[in-house]
């Protein structure tokens, strides 16, 4: 028999993904985990060695590891070309495997010398060789698309980050910036969070929400005003925070990037109401739902740059908190089980397809389990944030106690995905 | 999408054995996904050959997708060379699902 199959010789193998999904679930826990040796810190100001530590831990162990080995599984579906190098991809999860502890470590450590710069460099390397690869198959791919433009915008965001976290870094310890590396903080936070992570939250999900509905909405023009207004967003508020000679248009940038959330808002709306597929997992619920969940933290940074008479560094911290124990972390959490079953099932039923009767990919976690620990997570989740805010030390510590139970309950559900075995009892589909 | 009314009664009935290929992600079969768009069937030279695309180009679920339709025609079809060719024009959208598809998704 003759197969002529493209998707055949094009998948991306099993163990360029999968380590990251890993690695970024035990982050997830350690996380957690460190949330509940710095209650104390929750109460002061930001630039503490513990909240740096768990923002890094957070941001690149948890969030970035996660969408690079997503990325690597599903660009070549945005892109419509196959990833060209497996290598390439595998050499980015040692580096940033590698890398990520050492920063960490250095930050909680505050050892801003050697530890953390080795750490740091080893992610940025790590970074350009995912850009290398990206860039590589988008050149192949014999289409355009907004969504491979999102992605690969993202992804200069996500270097323009890193190479700045470097600079701020080693300013530690030598003189490269005119003024102390906490002035930078808040453009090198802003260029992660609305650069890489917003940016590329939009270019994915524009592709797999309505994929996943089955929609018939498309509006590429729409997704143009996005990417324009964001993008518009991102580099006004970075202007002004680095020129403070320019008039303050902070709050202009962030009606920008607030008016680009709101279309894209609308997207998914049209997306879902156009859907054919009439039942929703919940999955795909809480993915729609983490997006509107970027309106907090936006409201809180209206708040503070306004410059009203409140307590500035409790929201300064429950900004940061928001964005990436709420936004960030709703949004994998959703897709953790919309893309990892899928990953797996088509690599451990590929060759008994057609044959044997198995479990549906959707099978594959336990579904009890997920609910439950999405309930501890945004109880936990509530109850930190208004620890946070009004500075009660019990509830920091119970919230913390509640997030890392769920964490623990994702890690093992986690791990029930990636080791599942082929079910060889199965009956065949036909007997003859 | 494939015009039933052009085919033999043998390829009709190739075409219903498909409705066992099922889609992991969606559920539902290819043929009322719209993925299927020829199928011919030529008895004295004993082949089968199959068109059909998928909902997105490089899906993941497609290498176990191909496979199952190669599984089938198989089993059904024993002694027959069959040919399963991937195109992706025109592009499949949600247009393409039969009324039973949106039926059943709905």
């Amino acid at each position: 028999m003759e197969t002529r199959s493209r998707a055949e010789s094009q998948e991306v193998p099993l163990d360029v993904v999968v380590p990251f999904y890993l690695y970024a679930a035990v982050f997830l826990l350690i996380s957690c985990m460190m949330l509940i040796f710095a209650t104390e810190s929750f109460q002061g100001h930001h630039f503490q060695p513990d909240l740096l530590a768990i923002t890094h831990a957070m941001a690149l162990g948890w969030g970035t590891m996660m969408i690079l080995g997503a990325s690597y599984q599903l660009a070549p579906v945005l892109v419509e070309s196959r990833l060209q190098s497996p290598l390439l991809a595998r050499v980015s999860f040692v580096l940033a495997g590698l890398g990520i502890p050492f920063l960490v470590y250095g930050f909680y450590s505050f050892h801003l010398g050697w530890v953390s710069q080795v750490g740091a460099v080893a992610i940025n390397l790590a970074v350009i060789f995912y850009i290398i690869n990206l860039a590589w198959s988008v050149a192949k791919s014999k289409t355009e698309n907004i969504h491979a433009i999102f992605m690969v915008t993202a992804s200069c965001w996500l270097l323009v980050t890193t190479l700045l976290g470097l600079v701020l870094l080693l300013n530690f310890t030598i003189d490269l910036l005119p003024q102390d590396s906490l002035h930078y903080l808040s453009t090198h936070a802003h260029s992660g969070i609305v650069g890489w992570f917003l940016l590329l939250v939009i270019g994915v999900g524009s592709r797999l929400i309505p994929m996943f509905l089955i929609s018939k909405y498309t509006n590429e023009g729409l997704l143009w005003a996005v990417y324009i207004l964001v993008n518009l967003g991102l580099l006004l508020l970075m202007a002004v925070e680095l020129n403070p000679a320019l008039p303050d248009l902070r709050f202009l940038s962030l009606i920008l990037i607030g008016g680009g959330i709101g279309l894209f808002l609308y997207y998914l709306i049209k997306a879902h109401q156009q859907r054919i597929r009439r039942k929703v997992d919940e999955q795909i619920k809480l993915s729609l739902a983490s997006v509107g969940m970027f309106v907090i933290p936006l409201i809180i940074l209206c708040v503070v740059i306004t410059g009203i008479e409140i307590p500035r560094p409790e929201l300064v911290i429950a900004y940061g908190f928001c964005v990436f124990f709420g936004w960030l972390t709703a949004i994998i959490l959703g897709m953790t089980f919309k893309t990892l079953p899928f990953i797996v099932w088509s690599k451990v039923y590929r060759h008994q397809s057609g044959k044997y009767r198995h479990p549906d990919p959707k099978d594959l976690f336990d579904h009890h389990i997920y609910r439950f620990g999405m309930v501890l997570y945004i109880l936990g989740f509530i109850g930190f944030l208004l620890g946070i805010l009004i500075k009660i030390e019990f509830l920091l510590i119970f919230s913390a106690a509640l997030m890392i139970l769920s964490s623990i309950l994702y890690v093992w559900n986690v791990l029930k995905v990636v080791f599942h075995k082929a079910k060889h009892h199965d009956k065949p589909i036909r007997t003859q | 999408m494939i015009n039933r009314s052009e085919l033999s009664e043998l390829e009709r009935r190739a075409l219903v054995h498909l409705h066992e290929v099922i889609d992991p992600e969606i559920g539902l079969n290819i043929v009322d996904l719209g993925l299927v768009y020829s199928l011919s069937i030529n008895e004295e030279a004993k082949s089968i050959y199959v068109e059909m695309t998928l909902t997105t180009q490089f899906c993941p679920m497609g290498d176990s997708i191909l496979k199952s339709v190669e599984e089938t025609l198989n089993d059904y079809y024993p002694g027959y060379q069959a040919e399963v060719k991937l195109v992706f024009e025109p592009r499949w959208d949600a247009g393409m699902i039969s009324e039973e598809g949106q039926a059943f998704l709905g």
